[in-house]
Parts: C-alpha cells; structure tokens; sequence
C-alpha cells in the first residue's frame, strides 16, 4: 500500500471535490424549488398540473438516474438542447431530488394540521400568507430530517456525472487511477473525501436546524 | 338591523343534515349563547357565520353584507370577526407576541414600530402581559387560550364567536378563560358563543338559543329559560346538564 503517488494528485483531488460540493448544492436548491413548488401544485386545485406532477415524480423515482443523465447528455442534443457535461449533469439531479422532494415536502404540508390554515384564514390572512407564515414552517420542519437523508443521497449520486466526464470527484479518480495504477489507494481516498463530505454537511444540517426550529416540540 | 342575521339557513355534510332551516338575529352588544346536544349543529351555525362553512340554503348576513366562502373580500369581513376556537389553534412555531402581531401587521393595520405595544395591550387585557416572550407550548392551555382570545383582539373585532372555548380545559383553568370573556362582554363587545358552561350561559349572555335537531328549538333570556324551558328537549338537556 502507498499513498505517496496520489500526492502530486492533490489539487485534481480538490477541484473534483470542489464540482463534487457545486453540482450537490446547485441540484440540492433546485430540486427544493421543484420540491416547494410541485408539493403545492399536488395540493391544489388544478387537474392538470397535478397530474403533470405525479407523472414526473413516478417518472424520476422509478428510473435509474444514471439513465436521466445520459438522455440529458446524449440524447436533447438531437432535439437542439445541448448542454455541457456539469450542466447537464445539473440539471438530471436536480430533477431528481425534485422528484423526491415533492414527495417529501408534501408530506411535511400535510403533518401540519387543517385547524392551523383555518386559524389563519379566520384572521383576514390571503392565501400566499396562510402558505408562508403559517403552513411552511412547520411543514418544513417535520420535512426536514427526510430531506437531509435525501440530500446526503444526492451528494453521493453526484459520482455518476462521472459517466458524462463531468470533472466531478469520482471521475477525477477514474484519472488519477489510469495514470498511478494505484486502484485501492485511490478509492479509499475519494471514499473518505465522500465519507468526510457527508458529515460535515450532517453537521451543518444540524446548526441549520438549532437556528431555523428553534420552537418547542409538542408535548 | 341586526349586526347578524341568519335567515332559514340549511347545511348538510354527506347526508347528515346538519343544519335544517336555522334563524337567528343578533344584535349589536348582545351576548348569545348556543346550547344543545352535541350533532345538534351549533358549531356548525357558528362556523357558517364566518364562512369557515358555506351555507346550502339560506342566508346569513354580517354588517348588512351577505356571507359566504366565495365572496370577493373574504378576507377584509374575517378581519372584523374573531373566532376562538376549542384547541386554540395557536401558531407553535411563533412566539406570543408574533402570534398576535402576524395578522394585524400581514394585513397592513399596525406597521412594526407598533407591533409590539399592541402586544403589550392585548395581553394585559387577557392578565399575560409576562407571557409576551413564551412559546405558545411553554403555557398552559388556559393561558393558550387567553393568548388566542389576545389575537383576536388585537385585530379589534367587531363581533367574537367562540366555539367551545373552554371545552379542552382541565376544570381548574376554565375560569381565567371565562373570566376574560365576561371582562369582553361588559365591555359592549357582540358575542355568540357555543358553550357547555351552563353558569356562564346564565350569568353573562343576554339570550340563550337551545338548539336541537338541527333547529332553534327554544329560545329567551337565560333567566326564563333555565326557570320554565317550554320543551321536553330543554327540560330534559337542562336537567343533564347539571
């Protein structure tokens, strides 16, 4: 065993890291949004929209995503949409963890009970501020250790940009790997950077949740 | 005119039929008070006068001004009736203070230099003046319900409904929160409320309305009422409530 030959390695190892945190945050804060929105479209009252919203959840939760992203990759291209390989890569996860957010944050909306809405609306609040003010908070709490398990998910997902050469870790190493030979050494490496990743985000997860929860749970 | 008017109003869930042609005018200041077997549909009558329910048929009207869930400001006829419900319903992940400055600030009636007097104010007026900083799952559920009496004051009413307000007390808190109401009432505030608190009904509420199958089934001052009901069902209603 030698861990010598990955050292001049090192900066590689840092910015495949580095696309690793970017490709995990950006699919993280949009697949919320998805998550936020199509959470609401499933609870309204358009017919349409929620079936367009139950289709692409099943459609995302019930194939692999390294698939999702090689039809963004190889296949939009031929229909005119052609994106570089972080991009596309952004974009599949980002439809993913949507995919299981909305599921998520809908179950987080509906732990949150009907007297709470009827509280407000009876205080002369609109719609959008019942939703903000009243419904969200809650709803994101009780979301919200679902949503970091998915999160971790995600940040582990990621390493499949690695079949589009997307510079992300995982292929990074790939890299490292032809030029030192050093297969074990390597992947035990990339694997602790991944390991190590994932509980700093846990305990970032957990300052978020001190500061952002901070009311009593129900007795 | 009568600040209430509810005009042979009926309201069925499924094929229950809850409500089945009820009347009713209250006038401004008056203290009503709804009686009756539970399923005899008050809280139902009560919900409707809100437009937390829609009426089937019939009419009710507040102000002068037709009620129902569709009508265009909703919004502007919820900010001039408090309701107080049986679980508080207060916000648990909001401190006193922002639950009662919430709406009143949401909806442009106070700015935020404000805010926090109006909070002092309203819950002097419920004896929680030290409770402003709580959460709402830091109190106990008579204070609960206090701070919830507090929300709607602070959006100055002009007509409180209170739907079992004391029902989800334990015995030794029902009187903090009955006290309030009667501090409210001597005030001139226009209450109707729905109650099994029989001495409150009698001590404090002007008329009382005995609902039973779904209708005003008797009705008159509380003194008259309890003395010599004129139906079986009151005589029989009183007589298990004591």
């Amino acid at each position: 065993m030698n861990f010598l030959p990955l050292w001049r390695y090192q900066n590689q190892l840092i910015d495949g890291a580095i696309i690793t945190l970017e490709l995990t945050v950006i699919a993280a804060l949009c697949g919320l949004i998805i998550g936020i929105g199509g959470a609401v479209a499933l609870k309204g009252r358009a017919t349409f929209l929620r079936w367009l919203v139950r289709g692409y959840i099943e459609l995302f939760r019930n194939t692999p995503s390294l698939i999702q992203i090689f039809i963004i990759f190889f296949v939009l291209p031929s229909v005119g949409l052609k994106l570089p390989a972080f991009e596309a890569a952004a974009v599949a996860l980002s439809l993913y963890f949507g995919a299981y957010s909305v599921e998520i944050i809908r179950a987080g909306l509906d732990s949150v009970p009907r007297s709470q809405i009827e509280a407000g609306q009876c205080l002369g609040l609109s719609g959008w501020q019942v939703f903000r003010h009243i419904l969200l908070p809650p709803a994101l709490r009780n979301a919200y250790p679902a949503v970091t398990s998915q999160f971790v998910l995600l940040l582990l997902g990621t390493s499949l940009a690695s079949q589009v050469a997307a510079d992300e870790l995982f292929h990074v190493a790939g890299f490292i790997e032809s030029r030192t030979y050093r297969s074990f050494e390597v992947y035990a490496v990339i694997c602790a950077v991944y390991f190590a990743m994932a509980m700093a985000f846990k305990a970032l997860f957990a300052l978020i949740s001190a500061a952002a929860f901070r009311w009593p749970r129900r007795r | 005119m009568a600040l209430v008017e509810i005009r042979d109003v009926h309201k069925t869930f499924g094929r229950v039929d809850v409500l089945k042609g009820v009347s009713l005018d209250v006038e401004e200041g008056e203290i009503v008070t709804i009686i009756g077997r539970s399923g005899s549909g008050k809280s139902t009558l009560l919900r409707c006068i809100n437009a937390l329910e829609t009426v089937d048929a019939g009419e009710i009207r507040v102000e002068g001004q037709k009620i129902h869930s569709g009508m265009p400001d909703l919004k502007q006829f919820r900010q001039r009736v408090g309701i107080v419900f049986q679980a508080f319903n207060l916000f648990p992940h909001l401190k006193v203070e922002r639950n009662i400055t919430l709406a009143p600030l949401l909806t442009g009636r106070i700015d935020k230099a404000k805010a926090r007097v109006l909070a002092e104010d309203v819950l002097t007026r419920v004896g929680l003046a030290d409770k402003i900083d709580a959460w709402p799952d830091q109190l106990s559920g008579g204070q609960q319900q206090r701070v919830a009496i507090a929300r709607c004051l602070a959006m100055a009413p002009h007509l409180m409904l209170f739907d079992e307000a004391t029902s989800a007390l334990d015995p030794e808190l029902v009187g903090e929160v009955l006290k309030v109401m009667e501090a409210m009432a001597r005030q001139g505030m226009t209450m109707i409320l729905v109650t099994h608190e029989m001495g409150f009904a009698r001590n404090v509420a002007n008329r009382i309305v005995f609902m039973h199958q779904g209708r005003v089934w008797e009705q008159g001052p509380p003194a008259e009422l309890f003395a010599s009901p004129k139906t079986p069902e009151l005589a029989s209603f009183i007589a298990s409530a004591k």
